[in-house]
């Protein structure tokens, strides 16, 4: 019986071709992804032939949670209407530090008028600089701001605790009894004011003389009073009457050009 | 490609020559690491093309004087009354193509209490409420709110069509076409509608975009965001009673 010989094939498979595809696929992911930001809640914004761009800088996102669209939930509307704030700065004034600036701003305004005085420490700072979504009353920032970055996070996706979302109610005196969200809105405006006041007197300008000059050094004040800083997302099926809140709120302070974002209509 | 075999079976070997391995890099640790960077990356990002819509609404401020806002004249203005209809789960109702179904209430001048028109008849009243949606498509060029719409702007959207022509031929580029468009909207000479956008209790977010689209897309400027009065939803509860098939009443979900 002559032996049948078995030749002995390699089991290697050359993987230098698939590595080139896949570095060649990475990079492509890394130049054109923009990340997703942290969002305690995902929104599904309503599409529009508007073609413009949202602007990567100076920017402040007002998120307004939509109700919740399982049909099993006894109560969708309890999530409903919930509202986040995210600062976006630029080279100039980063987000950090607009953050900062605006959490300071912020609290003195609300301390003036309240009993109950919220007191910064300096975990509670960097815990805000460091979270890109948050909303929250005023009368739990302390308890909520103490907490670990990641405990904060976690508590800003249950929309139903009452801890989370800005108050924001009808007030519509600017002089008046701010609400929390005017607070705010009044804290970053307050920032671009002072921050356009810096910027003029640093390069020595005249305000109302030198305008191109200023508008160019500033651009926190300007995208926010040109209608560019100021950005609601909120989802398609979330009732007027709740965006319509938030239009009013900024109507009292003054804010009353912001842009809405869209998705880009894909028929027509 | 990976393994380099270097074997020279022909000549002799030397002596003292070096012994000659075969070198093989093997790349699959590589690959698998690409891969899950490539997963990373590709839930991370996001495709969805975000864009923004510019919105100026007036102030609240009330020290402003009574000359210093616009005022528009109600006989000339198209109110829009925006509805949204939901479906027994107190969801937004969608049609076939997942589109929600928004409904528009629209009267045109002062409204007009004492005519009822009937939907799908002949308009008697242009003062009283009719109804219409935003996509209406029986293939028949466009019809629903943006043809309404279009009519009633129609010199400046004729010129409107002339120049977006003139930059479809190369004849102007877009630089030029975007300014002679704005001058074309706003031309003093050219009759410009106003429109009352007011979105109704069950309106959504979605339907207000909607309505402000169909404006740019006609290149109305002039428009105002209102609530309803108690005239309006007379008006519609009587538009109701004359056309019950259509189940315009019901309570408000919201």
């Amino acid at each position: 019986m002559g032996k049948v010989k078995i030749k002995k094939k390699s089991t290697l498979i050359d993987m230098t071709a698939m590595s080139d595809v896949t570095v060649l696929l990475l990079t492509f992911f890394m130049l054109t992804s923009t990340f997703l930001t942290k969002e305690p809640t995902t929104v599904m914004t309503p599409s529009s032939v508007s073609e413009e761009m949202i602007p990567a800088k100076d920017l402040v996102t007002v998120l307004v949670s939509s109700a919740d669209k399982n049909v099993n939930n006894p109560d969708p509307l309890a999530v409903e209407g919930k509202i986040f704030l995210a600062f976006t700065g630029d080279s100039v004034i980063p987000s950090e530090a607009i953050r900062e600036q605006v959490l300071t701003k912020a609290v003195a305004k609300y301390n003036e008028k309240h009993k109950n005085k919220v007191t910064l420490t300096p975990k509670m700072v960097s815990n805000f600089k460091k979270s890109n979504m948050l909303g929250m009353p005023f009368k739990d920032m302390e308890e909520i701001l103490n907490m670990e970055t990641t405990e904060i996070d976690k508590l800003m996706t249950e929309l139903s605790n009452p801890k989370v979302g800005i108050p924001i109610n009808g007030n519509k005196e600017k002089d008046g009894n701010l609400n929390d969200f005017q607070v705010w809105m009044w804290a970053l405006s307050s920032v671009a004011t002072d921050s356009r006041k810096e910027a003029i007197e640093n390069a020595g300008l005249v305000d109302g003389v030198d305008v191109q000059k200023i508008r160019e050094l500033d651009i926190l004040y300007n995208s926010l009073y040109q209608g560019r800083g100021v950005s609601i997302k909120a989802d398609r099926d979330t009732p007027f009457g709740k965006i319509n809140e938030v239009f009013d709120n900024l109507q009292t302070m003054g804010l009353n050009k912001f842009t809405l974002q869209t998705a880009l209509k894909t028929e027509e | 490609m990976a393994q380099i075999e270097q074997s020279d079976k022909g000549g002799k070997k030397k002596k003292g020559a070096q012994k000659k391995v075969a070198i093989h890099v093997d790349f699959t640790p590589m690959v698998d690491m690409n891969m899950l960077l490539i997963t990373f990356f590709m839930l991370c990002t996001t495709m969805i093309q975000s864009r923004t819509m510019q919105i100026i609404l007036p102030s609240n401020d009330k020290n402003i004087k009574e000359e210093q806002k616009t005022q528009a004249d109600a006989k000339e203005a198209i109110t829009l009354i925006l509805d949204t209809e939901y479906d027994s789960h107190n969801q937004p109702l969608k049609d076939a193509n997942g589109n929600t179904m928004h409904r528009i209430f629209y009267y045109e001048g002062m409204p007009d209490s004492t005519t009822v028109n009937i939907a799908g008849q002949k308009v008697n009243s242009k003062g009283a409420i009719q109804l219409e949606r935003f996509f209406v498509e029986d293939g028949a060029g466009n019809k629903g709110i943006r043809a309404i719409l279009r009519d009633r702007h129609k010199e400046a959207m004729d010129k409107y069509d002339e120049l977006k022509n003139q930059w479809r031929n190369k004849e102007i580029n877009k630089a030029q076409f975007d300014s002679l468009a704005k001058l074309n909207a706003t031309d003093e000479n050219l009759k410009h509608p106003v429109v009352i956008i007011k979105p109704g209790p069950n309106a959504t977010y979605e339907s207000l975009i909607y309505a402000i689209d169909e404006l740019n897309l006609n290149q109305i400027r002039r428009y105002s965001i209102q609530h309803p009065d108690k005239t309006d939803s007379m008006l519609i509860r009587n538009f109701g009673k004359a056309n019950p098939t259509l189940n315009v009443e019901r309570p408000n979900v919201r």
